[in-house]
């Protein structure tokens, strides 16, 4: 297998789903009528419902729902299972569920005069469907928060010639908001200053490293070394606890060498397993959240919306250069271009300490996003859906975007399998080999996998300051009248950090990220319920929405109990782990159960709403509004 | 093949537009649009309920204020929820 194959096989099967099975759904199924007047064009307020051109919103939507998913959960997919399933899941998935999920939930949306999903649900299955879609929104925040602020920490410990460049992206990140909104300058000219500027920030990283030795010598360069010097001031007193990942996920563990034994290091000890919470971790952690807590406190277009912006194109040149470099790596050095990671590791992988962690049903929540996303249809829905100017670009935007970010997902497995590593050191060996390659060699590989590790952790960060945003507005909105302090947003900002630190510090990541999966593909499940309720209320065929809902549904039942088992087995019945571990452990199962118990009530609900549509007699429908001109 | 062409190239700048500046022009949009709802409110505010100056001065700023009643009051009548007041922070999740 090599990189080629991956962009042969990719193509055809995108193609083959999008011109034969996606466009007759929405030719025959949903009959979309280019006449039929779209929320933005009946409802145009200038902000909210505003008609736009497709280009534009597959532009806009593909922005907004490819980011750190696609990426961390296909790491993760290879590190467990291999290549080979990941790539069936990712293809499978995007041909028959993902698209179906993201393009639907726009249409239901188009349908319904422009209604969120949860108010269509409150209308059409049950009023607490509303609520339970918000108790999974804030699940699924704490959940993401806690492995991402977990995959970050680590990566700027072990990686000094990073934490430079995130520094300048905070720095220019409140340059270009000062410049776009309050000096008025052209976007172009902020561009050019602001994305130039951390690009040279983040090549300036390893600057003076001899990136070709290995291991490599951070203490020689005058920025890694001094986060090199910093990173052992605070590591003085030696570990403060230690934690054991049961499926040797962390990103503190190493990948095992050529022997196929895991290398002692300064964070993981071969011989116990356990892995050394070092001060270092927590001090790049604390960095994390501080730059989280400007992005969820400043004014959106302070921070946020500028630093996201940055990110948007220092990943977006890291992803077209290294998708070049997949395609012509076969033909120009074939060796980078063949696959090294194991192709198959088993339905039931065998894992060290008793985790079970089964194909089915694990893989399909731990490759969430790239394959389908609950999450798309959230935003689809309140986002895109009020700016479509015809039913008919419904598909090209809200299917086409689907499917880009499944190349974006394509892309990140060749990525981690040319490298044959496991975690976001994959990842970015990867991207620097395929970064050489795609610029005919100019980029040394040393430099190029630096910029993977800078891409990396600037795409997840990003997204990360999003989170806590979201986390403290929901935490106000909610427990705001309980007490008024969650109404706070500096408290409950805290508030959501201490949480998710708080699971962060219990050392199981990868529980972690299952969990988050199965709340997403949930949420997943959930759009697409709505979905199938909606088509037999209005006695058309739901089966490609129904069958992908069913399959999603239990699916993602069967893998929060097998998480729930996981902790339960690996943590709460091994005495000798520190009381934060156990801690962790029983707030992870506690919500393992909530998600599990609210499914249920889903699905009952539902259900009957199913039911009662299917057996009601067809009404006439109202003629349809038409456009004008 | 020239026209040809010249379609190619314009989705390809409206596509690059709605991954760049797109976000901004929506967002510049919606500053635009609190304030002049707040300047709404206060002048023809008791369109909502919200009576907050007397009719006089309203009725003489009238003129001025009709173009944009109609989605004004569609705007802050409308229902919303948290995912829809703050859209961006879903942004890439």
């Amino acid at each position: 297998m090599n990189t080629l194959w991956v962009v042969i096989f990719g193509t055809i099967v995108i193609y083959l789903a999008y011109n034969f099975y996606a466009k007759r759904i929405d030719r025959e199924v949903i009959q979309a009528d280019p006449k039929r007047a779209t929320p933005a064009r009946m409802y145009t307020d200038g902000v909210d419902f505003m008609p736009a051109s497709r280009n534009v919103l597959y532009g806009y939507h593909f922005k907004s729902i490819a980011a750190a998913g696609p990426i961390v959960g296909v790491i993760t997919g290879v590190n467990l299972w291999g290549w080979s399933p990941s790539i069936l899941w990712l293809l499978i998935g995007v041909s028959f569920i993902g698209w179906a999920s993201d393009y639907s939930a726009i249409m239901v949306a188009v349908r319904n005069e422009g209604n969120s999903l949860s108010a269509i649900a409150h209308r059409l299955i049950s009023p607490r469907t509303r609520t339970i879609l918000f108790l999974f929104i804030f699940f699924y925040l704490l959940l993401i928060a806690g492995a991402f602020v977990g995959i970050l920490a680590p990566t700027l410990g072990a990686r000094p010639d990073v934490p430079f460049g995130i520094f300048v992206l905070a720095l220019m990140g409140l340059l270009a908001g000062q410049m776009l909104y309050k000096m008025k300058v052209d976007l172009v000219v902020v561009t050019l200053v602001v994305v130039v500027a951390t690009i040279l920030a983040m090549a300036l990283g390893p600057l003076g490293v001899n990136l070709a030795k290995a291991p490599v010598d951070w203490s020689q360069g005058p920025i890694s070394g001094a986060i090199v010097a910093i990173n052992k001031s605070v590591d003085t007193a030696g570990p403060l606890y230690t934690v054991v990942d049961p499926t040797n996920a962390d990103p503190r563990i190493p990948a095992p060498g050529a022997d196929g034994k895991r290398p002692t290091t300064a964070t993981y000890d071969a011989a116990t397993g356990a892995i050394k919470v070092l001060p270092s971790y927590l001090l790049w952690a604390v960095f994390l959240l501080v730059f989280s807590y400007l992005g969820a406190n400043l004014p959106i277009w302070r921070f946020a919306q500028p630093v996201n912006y940055i990110g948007f194109w220092i990943t977006g040149l890291v992803i077209i250069l290294s998708a070049l470099g997949a395609v012509l790596a076969p033909f120009l050095n074939p060796a980078v271009a063949a696959f090294k990671a194991a192709a198959f590791k088993g339905f039931l992988p065998a894992q060290p300490t008793g985790a079970f962690q089964p194909l089915w049903p694990m893989l399909f929540v731990t490759i969430a996003c790239g394959a389908i996303s609950g999450w798309h249809a959230l935003f689809g829905s309140v986002g895109t859906a009020r700016q479509l100017e015809y039913e008919t670009d419904g598909l090209p935007v809200g299917g086409g975007a689907m499917f880009s970010e499944n190349a974006l997902g394509l892309l990140s497995l060749t990525a981690v399998s040319i490298s044959g590593g496991a975690g976001g050191v994959a990842f970015a060996s990867g991207v620097g080999r395929l970064l050489n390659v795609g610029t005919f060699g100019a980029l040394p590989v040393g430099y190029g996998t630096a910029l993977g590790f800078g891409a990396f952790v600037v795409i997840v960060l990003t997204v990360t300051q999003l989170i806590f945003r979201l986390m403290r507005v929901t935490l106000g909105e909610w427990l705001g009248e309980a007490w008024g302090g969650f109404k706070n947003q500096h408290v409950a900002t805290v508030v959501s950090m201490i949480a998710a630190t708080l699971l962060l510090l219990s050392g199981t990541w990868v529980y972690l990220w299952q969990l988050f999966g199965a709340s997403n593909q949930l949420m997943a499940a959930l759009s697409l319920l709505i979905v199938t309720v909606w088509l037999a209320s209005t006695k058309r065929n739901p089966a490609f929405a129904g069958i992908p809902m069913l399959f999603m549904y239990v699916t993602t039942m069967a893998a929060t109990l097998v998480t729930a088992y996981n902790l339960y087995v690996t943590i709460l019945l091994r005495p000798s782990l520190s009381a934060i571990s156990v801690w962790g452990a029983w707030a992870m199962i506690i919500v393992a159960i909530l998600l599990f118990a609210t499914a249920l009530v889903i699905g009952l609900d539902g259900w009957q709403a199913y039911v009662r549509y299917r057996s009601a007699p067809p009404r006439a429908a109202p003629a349809p509004a038409r456009a004008r001109g | 093949m020239s026209a040809r062409l010249s379609g190619i190239l314009t989705v390809l700048r409206e596509f690059a537009f709605g991954m760049t500046g797109y976000e901004f022009t929506r967002h510049a949009a919606e500053l635009r649009a609190s304030l002049e709802t707040l300047f709404m409110v206060n002048t023809v505010g008791d369109m909502i309920g919200l009576p907050v100056i007397p009719p006089y001065y309203a009725l003489r700023l009238m003129p001025y204020l009709v173009p944009q009643i109609a989605t004004w009051r569609r705007r802050v009548l409308r229902e919303r929820e948290i995912t829809e007041d703050h859209d961006l922070d879903l942004h890439g999740i």
